[in-house]
């Protein structure tokens, strides 16, 4: 006996079914990076209004994920642009010369400690991340962002954002040493790291 | 390796980026210093966690209703407002049609059951296996033996072999409520059912009833089936199947004949429904046929010793009989 054939999917069925297992991805990349998040759900039907429109456009079998995250980007870029609110740059006592990025590691005492116990600082610091994410440049953001939610590769954050595997590169060295930075000043700030010696001076 | 080489490319590392041999040289370096393997596996952990931290936040299903449906991708759900008021307006406009053709125009169909369309299930659950015969014999006897030991009303069955019909199984059922019995077999190797209602089950039919009052013997087609339906005796018989009418007709009048020797072999009587009385012992309804008392020639032969011609013969022009007057 034949197999049945399946029926052609329409349009909308075939996007939905691609689009489906994306949504907590973008809907998380979205509200990550815009500076207005009211904009959200205006961000989002832009960028689907518009990967749909073109979707015929799009090669089944092709990398979906990557195609549709191009569209969300530039959506947000623009939302972010005309908000007139470009990425603030992070104060004096954040900001980093550059230079290579592997002598910035933040390293010492409370670096230490906080790699010891991330929780410690992670569990009580959700406004604080999401401030620093917002505050990284553009381009370290949104490499930041589409590793992290979306799990990209360097060449598919490359194709995604238009510029150089090498730019990638950097900007995800950098971002990830900001965002470091921001927890460690966050942790001692409230009292949340102690460099390791201390702890130790505490239980003598 | 040293452990400024292998620290600096923690990047590539942890994203399995870069090309084996980086990766290589980084774990044989790992492999041999204990302080950069701890660096190393506390440096992936923190980024796992500020990862899963940007992650999180479920997906708001309103908000992606919203966006889908302002893209035009899926519909937009009707309020309960628009909804009250597309039944409302349908309400209307069903009863403008009531009233503008009255009661009646639904005719005899809607008030009752249609028997064509339950046979017509039965027959294709029959054939599809769906509806198990609980006896199956080829033989007419043993058929009947077991329908007059099943069902409450008198049943006079199958037809005779030499109608085209071959008796295969049988079994009880209920139409609508009412108790009948069905045949299986085949015709031409067409499977062929036919069912059996005592005579008062007809009332639970408008539709067939007022037909069979009509034209005595009902035929209609059910979706791929051909049927006819009539009064015969103290039944009410349907035939359903994919033969040709010809030979469905051929089946039905043939019904309470025997093939095979029986002991109660009687001419059946013949109820006018019109009058709702026996008026003879062959035929049904205005259509019934007669032989003629004489013997029958056909082309100089004696027909004297051959099978009563049927309806199906009068029909089709090769009865030697002579109609009843009605």
């Amino acid at each position: 006996m034949s197999a049945a054939l399946p029926r052609e999917r329409t349009k909308p069925e075939n996007f939905l079914r691609h689009l489906e297992p994306l949504r907590g991805a973008l809907e998380s990349y979205c509200r990550r990076s815009l500076h207005d998040p009211g904009a959200v759900g205006d961000v989002l039907q832009a960028a689907v209004a518009n990967a749909f429109r073109d979707f015929h456009r799009y090669v089944e079998g092709t990398n979906f994920r990557a195609w549709i995250f191009r569209y969300l980007n530039s959506e947000i870029r623009n939302a972010n642009r005309r908000a007139g609110r470009t990425p603030r740059t992070l104060d004096s006592r954040s900001e980093l010369p550059v230079e290579e990025t592997w002598q910035l590691a933040p390293d010492g005492p409370l670096a230490e400690a906080l790699r010891d116990d991330p929780e410690a600082v992670l569990d009580r610091c959700d406004e604080a991340v999401a401030e620093a994410v917002r505050a990284l440049p553009a381009q370290e953001q949104s490499v930041l962002m589409l590793r992290a939610v979306g799990e990209f590769t360097y060449r598919e954050m490359a194709e995604i954002l238009g510029i150089p595997l090498g730019t990638v590169m950097t900007c995800l060295s950098r971002g990830r040493l900001r965002l470091r930075q921001r927890l460690l000043d966050y942790g001692r700030e409230h009292g949340l790291l102690r460099p390791p010696d201390e702890d130790q001076a505490g239980c003598e | 390796m040293t452990c400024d080489e292998a620290r600096r490319h923690w990047n590539l590392y942890h994203d399995s980026e870069g090309d084996a041999e980086l990766h290589f040289r980084i774990g044989e370096h790992l492999a041999t210093c204990p302080d950069c393997a701890r660096w190393f596996d506390q440096e992936s952990r923190l980024e796992h966690l500020i990862a899963e931290k940007l992650r999180s936040g479920p997906e708001t299903p309103e908000l992606w209703d919203r966006v889908l449906t302002e893209c035009g991708i899926v519909r937009r759900p009707r309020s309960p407002r628009h909804l009250m008021v597309l039944v409302g307006v349908a309400a209307c406009a069903a009863s403008l049609l009531l009233a503008w053709w009255g009661p009646g125009w639904f005719g005899p169909r809607t008030a009752g059951s249609d028997l064509a369309v339950l046979t017509a299930s039965w027959h294709e659950r029959l054939v599809d296996g769906r509806e198990p015969v609980p006896f199956r014999s080829h033989s007419d006897l043993e058929v009947e033996r077991y329908l007059r030991s099943r069902v409450s009303f008198p049943v006079r069955c199958p037809p005779r072999r030499d109608a085209g019909f071959t008796v295969q199984g049988t079994g009880a059922c209920e139409l609508a409520n009412q108790p009948a019995a069905f045949l299986v077999g085949h015709v031409d190797e067409q499977p062929v059912s036919i069912f059996v209602l005592p005579r008062e089950g007809l009332e639970a039919f408008p539709h067939q009833r007022d037909a069979i009052r009509r034209e005595g013997t009902h035929r209609c087609r059910q979706g791929p089936y051909e049927m006819a339906a009539s009064v015969i005796d103290r039944n009410v018989v349907i035939v359903v199947g994919r033969a040709g009418p010809a030979q469905i007709l051929r089946v039905l009048d043939a019904y309470g004949s025997y093939h095979e020797a029986h002991s109660s072999e009687r001419g059946r009587p013949l109820i006018r429904l019109d009058r709702d009385e026996i008026v003879d012992e062959t035929g049904r309804g205005k259509l019934a046929v007669r032989p003629s008392q004489r013997p029958l020639r056909r082309r100089g032969i004696a027909l004297g010793d051959s099978p009563r011609p049927t309806r199906a013969d009068w029909l089709t022009g090769h009865a030697a009989t002579v109609p009843r007057g009605v």
